[in-house]
């Protein structure tokens, strides 16, 4: 049976199909824009043990959308989710509405599900990834999610307007922001030295149908453009031979919209099964394997396909604990025809995407391996003459270190020894030594590399928004396992506002609108931990805590 | 001293002994010769004091979280040039520099070098012992690449330490002859006795080391080429010539021929005189030992021997001695630009007769080697063109 999220899922993608097509004759190849409200309020089951009755609302935060015919909307959806139990509804109000002049109509739908709260809790951070995935290509779309079970409410927004992106054909822009990608390197804030992805694009090749695909009907050709980034930029850490140790693989259809939903297994994917199928790992003297990290609990973007490095033996070097590199590869398969693209078309195409992407690659086999390789190439060529250059600068120097303490070491000139080292503030000529090296690495680690043009930029304490204590008690809100990047305080209590505003303007089969008042918890007054850590590890206990011991929730605590 | 008495009539060397006093009262009019500035000897303490000096501003400005640099003297750059008419080409007091950075991809490795061989200079200086630049690329070709790279930076450090060579322990190799009415000591105590017969001796590695120089030479003929010396010497020139010194730098001289030239004028004042291909590489070769090079500007107090004459072989020889035209060769494109690049030298201006001589070069666009002589003889050189030149003050 499909869970809530399948659901959601679909109808976005089906909403951003939708969005896709009525613009593109007005402005092809601008970026969508506009905001989507999702909640889903958890009850307990008045009917079944341990059981939660959810309601899922999906709306526009505006009217934002044209020409939708809601009845067929509802048809066509419902036909997408053959399994899906729940009935999906417009509001009693919203049922009467037709198409206004304007041509733009405000949207909200609603299903119930019953669910048991371990899905729920996989459904929400299903969406979650979902959601961020979708805005990591649609900066100027945002969404709304919050999730409230027996009251208690946590809201998160999803959005990357102001981030730095990469524009791509076809109306979509990708984020690079490697914040997105990778966790914070274990180094103080202050030396991040460039936050950006340098993406290399590589040239579109032609994707064939497979014969007995053909038949789908298509007046349009299907292109994949792959582009490759190393994360973070090499310019993080100049000083620091940084090996490769994973490859995350991102998978956009057409308008956008990710192949894969997360957390699933997906014969989408089985052709990334061989590592070696479109990339020659040899060439860059690496072991791939596929990588079983099967967890949907994280802040950063959620790789359809992940791999690691297999190390071996011959790579024990003195760099080895330190945090290596991910190369991203993102998959951008698009459709283009000459007529006008109509929606059910572009449906197709995704279903068809979505179903056959691997016996879609295998039947382009080399055209896509030439494609990627050569986007890796790149990308990684500035890896290795990162780690030349590297190389180059540790071999000098070590030799200029080891020059001036022969000097030292060898003068008889008693009052030049003792300057020396009163300078470094050593005891003797070996702790003098050390700290020579260690003055020499400081100094020149915030060189520039001659290719990486980023300026730079440090991450500054407000644009983390777990860091600011004062917000947790005001809000005393309890966060899904947070995001850093994704949630600011102000846009939180904004998108806490928008969806209590929005539930209770548009009636929620559960008039709780009034009763969403955020319920402290002890944990979320604690000013150290209850903000979403990049980790959200107190968040996620905290969860677990909650969904463990429905008792609690049957009670819930004192009011503030 | 008397050597072999087998030259000329004491005649012969009228002129010769006339330019000799001019020059002698040139130099009394000029206050003697200038004071050594730029570089000078220093002693072993001086040495490793001024390289402990670069060390402590380097771990001074490591202590301050700067990165540290050297900077170094634009030696090869004509801006940082002035020309005087009794020293040649000397670096200028205020001269534009360049950092050698720490913190730069560009410039680290060359940073590292540079202290790689301070510290094996402070150990040769250290330990009294000497070594050549070529032993020095050996310690470490890997490292080094080539020895370019050695001599360069050597040549840096000298400059920036403002010391010559010698007195950092490093020799460069010698690859001059000596000829001719010449003795003297070497460092070690070896005696060296250069002979007027068929064989040469090499110039000695350590200049400032030798001592006890004697010699009755009534002039030194700087010779350009090999060949040419080779020539000279099989002509028993030396003998017909004698009482005088030749000397060859085998094409571009290295520095110990060009401090022995040096030094033989200082100690002797006998007329030097250059004998040269009539081309414009010969010239520029004249030039450096009369007025230095770019390279080594900033030790041009030790080499230049702004005394020097052109003897030969004259563009307008060529043509006075009516040298067949099929024994001429074309200037070549690299030949006029050299031409052109010493006619615009700030030294030309002040010798109007090389001038003269090098736009005949330049309107005839033919130059001559030495041996085109031997269309005329094949002793002509040694036995017609040289006594003539000599006897007759055919010198600009």
């Amino acid at each position: 049976m499909e869970g809530s999220a399948v659901a959601v899922c679909e109808i976005l993608k089906y909403l951003i199909i939708h969005w896709k097509c009525e613009t593109a004759g007005t402005s092809k190849g601008a970026l969508l824009e506009g905001q989507l409200v999702i909640s889903m309020e958890a009850l307990n089951s008045k009917h079944q043990e341990n059981t939660l009755h959810c309601v899922t609302t999906i709306a526009s935060a505006g009217s934002i959308y044209g020409g939708l015919v809601l009845k067929k909307f509802l048809k066509e959806i419902q036909s997408l989710l053959p399994g899906f139990s729940a009935k999906l509804n417009w509001t009693s109000e919203e049922a009467s509405y037709s198409q206004d002049i304007s041509g733009v109509t405000p949207f909200q739908m609603i299903f119930e599900v019953d669910e048991k709260p371990r899905t729920l809790m996989t459904d929400s951070l299903v969406i979650k990834n979902f959601l961020h995935k979708i805005v990591m290509v649609h900066p100027k779309i945002k969404f709304n999610f919050s999730v409230k079970v027996n009251g208690v409410l946590s809201v998160e927004v999803f959005g990357t307007k102001n981030e730095p992106t990469l524009n791509l054909s076809n109306g979509i822009a990708l984020v690079i922001s490697c914040r997105h990608y990778v966790s914070k390197p274990k180094f103080a804030t202050a030396e991040l030295l460039c936050s950006r992805i340098h993406p290399v694009l590589g040239h579109p090749v032609m994707l064939f149908i497979p014969d007995d695909m053909v038949g789908m009907g298509l007046l349009g050709e299907l292109t994949l453009t792959p582009a490759a980034a190393l994360c973070p930029c090499p310019e993080v850490f100049p000083n620091q031979l940084n090996r490769i140790s994973s490859v995350s693989i991102f998978l956009y259809g057409p308008s956008g919209l990710p192949l894969i939903l997360p957390g699933q297994e997906q014969p989408t994917t089985t052709v990334f099964k061989d590592t070696s199928y479109f990339i020659d790992w040899k060439k860059y003297h690496l072991c791939m394997v596929p990588s079983l990290d099967l967890n949907l609990d994280r802040d950063l973007l959620l790789p359809d396909v992940s791999y690691q490095v297999e190390s071996s033996v011959g790579d024990q070097s003195q760099n080895m604990d330190s945090q290596g590199q991910t190369l991203l590869l993102f998959l951008f398969v698009d459709f283009h025809s000459r007529f006008p693209v109509q929606q059910t078309e572009l449906w197709r195409v995704h279903t068809l995407l979505t179903t056959h992407l691997s016996a879609i690659l295998m039947e382009s086999h080399s055209a896509v391996q030439d494609s990627i390789q050569v986007a890796m190439d790149q990308a990684l060529e500035q890896h290795h003459q990162a780690t030349k250059d590297l190389q180059k600068f540790q071999a000098s120097l070590s030799v200029a270190v080891n020059s001036i303490m022969s000097i030292v070491t060898g003068s008889t000139s008693n009052s030049f020894r003792k300057i020396c080292l009163q300078a470094l503030q050593a005891v003797d000529t070996q702790e003098f030594g050390t700290k020579l090296h260690k003055s020499f690495h400081d100094i020149t680690r915030h060189r520039s590399l001659p290719y990486c043009s980023c300026e730079t930029k440090q991450l500054l304490p407000e644009e983390n928004a777990e860091e600011n204590t004062e917000d947790v008690q005001e809000n005393s809100l309890e966060l899904l396992a947070g995001t850093s990047g994704q949630v600011e305080n102000k846009r939180l209590q904004q998108g806490l506002e928008e969806t209590r505003a929005f539930l209770s303007a548009r009636g929620p089969s559960q008039s709780e609108a009034a009763a969403c008042r955020t319920k402290p918890t002890a944990a979320s007054l604690t000013p150290s931990g209850s903000r979403a850590s990049p980790g959200g590890d107190l968040e996620d206990s905290l969860w677990q805590r909650e969904v463990s011991n429905l008792s609690e929730w049957l009670n819930p605590g004192p009011e503030p | 001293m008397a050597f072999a008495p087998m030259g000329p009539e004491a005649s012969f060397f009228e002129v010769l002994d006339q330019h000799r006093a001019s020059l002698l009262a040139a130099l009394r009019r000029g206050g003697g010769e200038p004071a050594g500035r730029g570089t000078r000897l220093a002693s072993s303490s001086e040495v490793l004091g001024s390289i402990e000096s670069v060390i402590q501003g380097i771990i001074t400005s490591v202590a301050r979280n700067e990165a540290p640099a050297f900077t170094i003297d634009n030696r090869s750059s004509w801006e940082n040039i002035k020309f005087e008419d009794s020293v040649g080409l000397q670096m200028a007091s205020h001269c534009t520099t360049r950092k050698i950075k720490s913190d730069s991809l560009k410039s680290v490795k060359k940073f590292a070098l540079i202290l790689k061989i301070l510290s094996m200079i402070y150990k040769l200086v250290q330990s009294n012992t000497y070594a050549t630049k070529r032993d020095i690329y050996y310690t470490d070709s890997q490292l080094f690449g080539n020895q370019t790279v050695v001599d360069n930076i050597i040549n840096d450090i000298s400059c920036m330490l403002k010391m010559p060579r010698i007195s950092l322990h490093i020799l460069s190799t010698s690859k001059g002859l000596i000829a001719g009415n010449l003795r003297y000591l070497e460092e070690d105590g070896t005696r060296v006795h250069c002979t007027c017969g068929s064989t040469a001796v090499a110039v000695p590695s350590n200049i400032q080391g030798i001592r006890n120089l004697i010699t009755d030479a009534k002039f030194l003929l700087i010779v350009e080429k090999d060949a040419t010396f080779q020539r000279l010497l099989d002509d028993s020139f030396c003998n017909r010539m004698s009482p005088c010194i030749m000397v060859t730098g085998k094409g571009v001289p290295d520095l110990n021929t060009r401090l022995l030239v040096k030094k033989l004028w200082d100690t002797f004042h006998i007329p030097v005189f250059a004998l040269v291909d009539a081309d414009p590489h010969g010239i520029e070769i004249m030039c450096i030992y009369k007025y230095g090079s770019l390279a080594m500007s900033f030790e041009a107090h030790n080499l230049t021997v702004p005394a020097i004459r052109w003897l030969g072989l004259l563009p307008s020889d060529i043509k006075r001695l009516n040298i067949p035209r099929d024994t001429l060769i074309p200037l070549t494109k690299q030949d006029q630009m050299k031409l052109e690049s010493v006619l615009k030298r700030p030294y030309v201006t002040c010798q109007p007769f090389w001038r003269k001589e090098m736009e005949i070069m330049a309107d005839s666009k033919l130059k001559a080697e030495i041996q085109a002589l031997t269309f005329l003889s094949s002793d002509y050189l040694s036995r017609v063109y040289l006594p003539n030149k000599l006897k007759f003050g055919g010198w600009i």
